[in-house]
């Protein structure tokens, strides 16, 4: 099943509503959290709308509105977001007021900003789309189930489609999950955040981005080696390997995941990206490794920062895991 | 009075986050919906529970909204008339 990205809007810790930018320069942090570069708002959202709107709506908006420009597209057939987390600064505004209040008189705006389809509301909202619209929560398969609805809507005839990865670092969810020992500058696995949009179509157009081959999930302790084979199989690329593999493996300490020497097995000599090196870990990175795919298979050329990869480059296999949960994409430039 | 309506459009300005107003833009007889400073439902329900929080007077009937929430100086008229008279329910 092939499905064509049409274009892409991300904002995310790198330069990435920089085209040029991203090429030539990556961005580091040298905390254990890693916040997304924010554009002026203002070029997205009238100044009246963006009052009301916390981090990640914002973020969601101008992602969203970034992909239909680059498309040309005003109003797209169905929106798809997905979030793990959905609006928590929202979120915790909220309960904080009905601590604070004692459960009475309750500002209605955190409460309405709170909810985990605000930001596919308020895109629906700003284009005045009333078409299908639909928000996926489902952690770290956020954004894999919100990629399966859409091809099934794609299959319906129903295109195109505007679908999108979103999450975002609030200090409460940084804190309580520091608290965890999840995050750790010195093992490499840092918090992230970021908006990754996406329009997928059947109709390649005048100007595709990439393809959009295949997304598998598995809800399981390790992948095997079988997992990779079985997919490269159905989806007939047993006979020619990816030219780059995009893995979220942590930055240092990928050599001790019992995964990473699974992925390594399977791809022999295959250049390879930890992709959360660059947008940081949260559950729904996947958005961001889709969009990076897409980019490098559209541009045909690596950043300078990026090494050893051959071009022409034809097909990127992106890996995703967090926790229990784990993500095949297979990526193509036709 | 007058400095009622001051710490109104203060707090109208600060309750409803609107960065790109000052007090004085905002003017005593400016209506403050729609066509006046373009606020909206939302923002009428933050209006009524800023008068619970800061004032604690209670819009006791929905339908007087309009005519409390015309502009700052309805409001300001309102909090004078029912000041200390109506509790806030609990």
């Amino acid at each position: 099943m092939k499905d064509y990205i049409i274009s892409t809007g991300n904002i995310s810790p790198q330069h990435s509503m920089d085209v040029d930018a991203f090429f030539n320069s990556r961005n580091e942090t040298s905390n254990n959290f890693f916040n997304a570069l924010e554009p002026d708002y203002a070029a997205f959202v009238d100044s009246k709308m963006i009052r009301r709107m916390s981090r990640i709506v914002k973020m969601g908006v101008a992602a969203s509105t970034t992909c239909l420009r680059n498309a040309g597209v005003e109003i797209p057939a169905a929106i798809l977001t997905a979030t793990a987390y959905g609006c928590l600064e929202d979120s915790a505004t909220f309960l904080r007021k009905m601590i604070e209040f004692d459960e009475q008189m309750l500002s209605p705006t955190a409460f309405i900003q709170s909810t985990h389809n605000t930001v596919g509301a308020q895109i629906a909202l700003l284009l005045k789309c009333h078409h299908y619209n639909n928000t996926i929560v489902h952690r770290a398969f956020s954004f894999e189930n919100a990629l399966t609805e859409s091809r099934l809507l794609l299959e319906e005839g129903i295109s195109p489609v505007l679908v999108g990865a979103i999450d975002e670092i609030t200090y409460d969810r940084h804190a309580i999950l520091s608290r965890f020992g999840l995050y750790k500058r010195d093992s490499g696995n840092i918090a992230g955040e970021g908006a990754a949009f996406f329009l997928l179509s059947k109709q390649p157009g005048n100007n595709y981005q990439a393809v959009l081959k295949a997304v598998q999930s598995f809800y399981k302790a390790d992948i095997v080696q079988e997992d990779i084979s079985k997919f490269l199989t159905t989806h007939e690329m047993d006979a020619e390997l990816p030219g780059l593999i995009l893995h979220s493996e942590t930055v240092y300490d990928k050599t001790k995941g019992k995964n990473y020497r699974v992925l390594k097995n399977a791809f022999p000599g295959i250049p390879e990206f930890a992709f959360k090196s660059l947008c940081g870990d949260f559950p729904t990175s996947s958005g961001f490794a889709l969009w990076f795919a897409s980019l490098l298979l559209k541009e045909q050329k690596a950043p300078v920062w990026m090494h050893g990869i051959k071009f022409p480059l034809k097909n990127i296999f992106i890996y995703q895991q967090d926790g229990l949960h784990h993500s095949f994409y297979l990526i193509s430039s036709d | 009075m007058d400095n009622l309506k001051e710490k109104l459009k203060v707090q109208v300005i600060e309750r409803l986050n609107l960065k790109d107003l000052k007090p004085g833009d905002i003017g005593d007889d400016q209506p403050l919906f729609v066509e006046g400073i373009g606020l909206d439902s939302i923002d009428a329900l933050e209006l009524i529970v800023l008068l619970q929080q800061e004032y604690n007077i209670k819009l006791s009937n929905a339908e007087d909204g309009p005519r409390v929430f015309h502009s700052i100086r309805t409001m300001a008229d309102y909090i004078t008339a029912n000041s200390g008279a109506v509790k806030v329910s609990t």
